[in-house]
């Protein structure tokens, strides 16, 4: 069997700045299996953004493992940590992040650049996946010119950039009204069908329903894990409260 | 590499965005080297006017004397390192008689084609010609000495006693000695057979030759071989570096000053760009954790943050260098740059402006790379300040921009330091200017009473004094020596000056102890004392003439003169034969009275048998660095404003949110732009008022510093007046407040839509 994607083996998060230590993740076990679509939900603060904030090196965790590709990421420096990402870790962020200064095909070609293409092949890559998401016509417009919908769709070409082995999305539809939120959405079921391995943050139990799998946490504890195929609409938040 | 390309992509992206900022530091820096390459080049020229003579002249590096013209003084031309000669030419010495007085002149034969090397440049009239045997060109400095014009006889004793008359055909700068009378004898050229007409004996003439070396710094080894080629031939030599140094004013004030200016100028840019750059840091804190949530490593950021603003400072550096060079080259043409201070500049600028952008980028480097966490500044409830603002109904504006101004401590802290070190300077500098105003305005209080200098000149001295004490706007007349006086244990001599009587004693500007009563006592400049490290009380011994002098110092007077190395005593203190008959009086004038008038006067009615000097006034030598002051102002404004706009962006940039919640709760644009100003103008206030406050607190103590190092001594220093420094505060409050309105006001008439980050 080959190494799962991702793996997290009793993760803990203590912030230590305030007067008292807030237990934001308290000792999750998680495993990805490549090409899995898992949706982390729960109400907010219950650590599902710290705990994906981990699981990419944007944080560090207090205790525990972290496993990419079978590969021990969780001891690795700060520095380390980013070298890891250019290759394995595409991140998309509920407000976008797209650099404003740059033309939104920039915006797509930094990562591709940052892991190595040459200007030639990174400016095809985004040609190819602007193409695929329907914003050829958009790839010399500043970010600000462009709706919200659109402009989480350029970050999604961003993250997909370097074909990373685990796509990471916090509340990636959070911002959009429904309208893009479908259109989002329907990009991130078709990435998954090519194989994407995609883990998503989203308290929006509809939102979840798209995931192979769904796990539930409440106040930094997985309180439920399990796979939903078969739940069109689901009232999964109303599960969590009743556990 | 692949973190190069992309980087650079940012960079590029990034300052594309932000045009006006980033062209406003280049200015900045620019504009700051700019006025440092001019300040040196300027100084450097005023203060040594060697450089720029010898480069026009294209001069001669090593000058002899010999008493014959041999194959071997040709020879040395030969020697390794020498490019070119000149000479040798015949010179003989002879006296030259000009209103009745004699100086003594050396009359050298050059053709009447100006030689390539060390060939003096005609400032006024024409070179020799053939035609005219009877013209003569004299040394700039000579024919001022001896106010001669185009055209004046010039009468000369031969050593043989004979009289010619030639005249002035021409003035000119040359490099070849240093300037009369601090160079004797004073330098005219002839033709040769003008030379052979005046003095037919060769044997009473000297050969004099020039050499041009490849290289200034083997003069040394050159007059080495000089040396020793030409052994008992040879009568006296000297180099560039005596001729240098001859022409050398007094600099060390003029150099402090503008080490001082430098400095400051350079930490206040350092400010400018720290201020830029960090602002521009904090703008963009989401960007940057994009880049690391992309994979961009702490360091590379902060590499990156560094060669982006490291770059603007740099492309300032190289735009200021080539302004400035351009600038000093096309006003004092190509040689007047010195290389050297040029190339500090550039090596000290470089290194701050690398020093101010690192910190701002090493802090760069360090966001964390959650990009989520939007960089709001910090929250805190109103300070108790505050509360009591509103509570005595304040406008809500006014409370409201208070406490926007310190919500984020460090750059408040910064904006305001940003202004008041520009504004210390500028206070400095105009203490520097209301210095030179009261040296100019109250010559007294520097050492210089009276106002001219009378010499017996062809008359006697009772003549003389008669002639002095008759013109009616000559309040007080003392009569005076100067003679030079051997220090034990020094090798030098330093100068004895005496003027008036120890009981009605000439009013010397006695700043400590006090004023001598008594034959035997003495004041002295502040470079005497540190010269023979005495204090006062103390009693010194020195030789005039061979005669003993011994007097007790009891005081410490202001002197401009010789660097303070000057001693000051009544006449009755001196031995009589070194006294009597006094050789010049000291005049002091009526209130009111013109100096130039009353030379003129007296000067007509002794008709011209007078010796009439007026005295040169230390401010009128230091003029220079009044341009000094207004450049380094108009830079320190430039600086200043770069602060400003720093802060304002960075205060818009904190508020576009808050700013349409304000007009949500009612407030009316007008109130939301007095809010946004109220918040930086605070800070304006407090900046500025801090810096003048600091710079009139330490101006003068620096100035005196400065006058205590340069021999003058302290308690020449006044503070700019009340008045002056008023103006300047309300100037730069009131141009703070209009740049801080612009944006302020764009920012509230704008549509700010209540959206997310």
């Amino acid at each position: 069997m080959s190494d799962p994607a991702l793996k997290a083996v009793n993760l803990v998060k203590v912030y230590s700045g305030g007067a008292v230590p807030v237990h934001a993740v308290r000792g999750v076990d998680l495993q990805v299996e490549p090409g899995e679509f898992i949706a982390v939900m729960g109400p907010s603060g219950s650590g599902k953004s710290t705990l994906v904030h981990m699981l990419g090196g944007l944080d560090t965790r207090t205790s525990g493992e972290i496993w990419i590709d079978g590969t021990r990421a969780d001891t690795l420096s700060e520095s380390a940590w980013a070298l890891l990402r250019r290759k394995k870790i595409g991140f998309v962020f509920q407000f976008f992040n797209l650099v404003a200064s740059m033309t939104v095909a920039d915006n797509v070609e930094l990562p591709a650049l940052l892991g190595g293409a040459s200007p030639r092949e990174a400016r095809e890559r985004s040609r190819h996946l602007l193409g695929a998401l329907n914003l050829a016509d958009r790839a010399d417009a500043p970010p600000a010119r462009l709706s919200g919908g659109e402009q989480q769709r350029v970050a999604l070409a961003r993250a997909l950039a370097n074909k990373p082995s685990v796509l990471l999305a916090d509340e990636p539809t959070g911002n959009l009204d429904s309208r893009n939120t479908r259109d989002v959405l329907r990009l991130l079921g078709e990435v998954h069908r090519d194989g994407q391995t995609i883990v998503m943050v989203t308290h929006d139990a509809r939102v979840a329903g798209l995931a192979d799998r769904v796990v539930a946490l409440h106040d930094g504890e997985v309180v439920d894990d399990g796979r939903i195929t078969r739940r069109r609409t689901g009232t999964a938040g109303a599960v969590i409260d009743l556990r | 590499m692949s973190t190069t390309r992309a980087g650079i992509r940012w960079i590029r992206a990034d300052l594309r965005a932000r045009k006006g900022q980033a062209t406003l530091t280049v200015l900045v820096v620019a504009a700051i080297v700019a006025a440092l390459i001019a300040a040196v080049t300027l100084l450097e020229d005023g203060t040594n006017p060697w450089r720029g003579l010898f480069a026009q002249t294209e001069g001669a590096h090593v000058w002899f004397y010999t008493k014959d013209s041999t194959a071997q003084v040709v020879a040395t031309r030969e020697i390794d390192g020498v490019t070119s000669a000149a000479g040798p030419y015949r010179s003989a010495p002879a006296t030259v008689v000009q209103d009745g007085k004699k100086e003594p002149a050396e009359l050298r034969a050059l053709p009447a084609k100006p030689p390539a090397v060390a060939h003096p440049v005609v400032t006024e009239g024409r070179w020799l010609d053939a035609a005219e045997p009877g013209g003569v060109v004299v040394e700039r400095s000579y024919a001022r000495a001896l106010r001669l014009r185009i055209g004046a006889p010039f009468t000369i004793i031969a050593l043989s006693g004979e009289r010619h008359s030639l005249h002035v055909r021409g003035i000119a700068d040359s490099a070849e000695q240093g300037f009369y009378p601090e160079w004797t004898p004073g330098l005219a050229w002839v033709l040769p057979e003008t030379l052979d007409r005046v003095e037919p004996m060769l044997g009473r003439s000297q050969w004099v030759t020039g050499l041009r070396l490849t290289d200034a710094e083997s003069a040394q080894v050159v007059s080495q071989r000089v040396v020793v080629m030409l052994d008992d031939e040879l009568q006296r030599l000297y180099t560039w570096r005596e001729i240098r140094a001859a022409m050398e004013l007094d600099n060390r004030l003029l150099g402090t000053l503008l080490a001082l200016f430098g400095v400051v100028g350079l930490v206040a840019a350092a400010l400018a760009l720290a201020n830029a750059a960090g602002g521009r840091v904090l703008g963009q804190l989401r960007d940057l954790a994009t880049l690391k949530s992309m994979g961009f490593t702490r360091g590379q950021i902060a590499l990156l943050l560094l060669v982006e603003h490291g770059a603007l400072g740099l492309l300032g550096i190289a735009v200021g260098t080539l302004t400035g060079w351009g600038g000093t080259v096309a006003v004092l043409g190509t040689t007047s740059v010195a290389p050297m201070p040029v190339l500090a500049i550039l090596a000290g600028t470089a290194l701050v402006v690398l020093a101010a952008v690192g910190l701002p980028a090493w802090r760069g480097g360090r966001t964390p790379p959650i990009p989520a966490a939007p960089a709001l500044p910090p929250r805190g409830h109103l300070s108790r300040l505050a509360r009591l603002a509103l509570l005595v109904r304040l406008p809500p504006a006014l409370v409201l921009g208070a406490r926007d101004a310190f919500t984020r401590r460090v750059p408040a802290f910064l904006t305001a330091f940003g202004l008041a070190v520009p504004m210390m300077m500028i206070t400095i500098g105009l203490g520097v200017w209301a210095t030179l105003d009261n040296f100019a305005g109250h010559p007294e209080q520097v050492g210089q009473h009276a106002a001219l200098h009378v010499g017996p000149g062809k008359l006697t001295a009772v003549e003389a004094e008669r002639h002095v004490r008759a013109d009616r706007d000559v309040r007080a007349v003392y009569p005076g020596v100067e003679v030079n006086a051997l220090a034990p244990g020094e090798g030098r001599s330093v100068r004895v000056r005496a003027i008036g009587g120890s009981t009605a004693p000439y009013p010397f500007p006695v700043v400590e102890g006090r004023m001598y009563a008594e034959p035997g006592e003495a004041v002295a400049g502040q470079g005497l004392l540190d010269l023979l490290g005495v204090k006062i009380g103390d009693r010194v011994r020195l030789t005039v003439g061979g005669s003993p002098l011994i007097v007790r110092i009891v005081g410490r007077a202001i002197e401009p003169d010789s660097d303070g190395e000057v001693l000051s005593v009544g006449l009755d203190s001196l031995a009589a034969k070194d006294t009597v008959p006094p050789e010049f009086y000291a005049l002091a004038l009526k209130p009111g009275a013109d100096p130039s008038e009353v030379a003129g006067r007296l000067l007509t009615e002794s008709s011209e048998s007078l010796d009439v000097q007026i005295v040169v006034n230390p401010a009128d030598r230091l003029a220079v660095i009044r341009v000094v002051i207004v450049a380094l102002i108009a830079v320190l404004t430039l600086i200043g404003l770069a602060n400003l706009l720093t802060a304002s962006a960075l205060g818009l940039r904190d508020h576009a949110f808050d700013l349409a919640v304000l007009k949500a709760m009612g407030l009316t644009p007008r109130q939301v732009m007095a809010t946004l100003v109220t918040g930086t103008g605070l800070l304006v206030v407090l900046g500025v008022g801090a810096g003048a406050a600091v710079g009139a607190s330490v101006v003068t103590g620096l100035i005196d510093l400065q006058g205590h190092t340069s021999g003058v001594g302290a308690g020449i220093a006044r503070p700019p007046s009340a008045m002056t420094l008023t103006v300047a505060v309300l100037v730069a409050v009131g141009t703070a407040l209009a740049v801080a309105l612009i944006p302020a006001r764009r920012a509230a008439r704008a549509q700010v839509p209540v959206t997310s980050r």
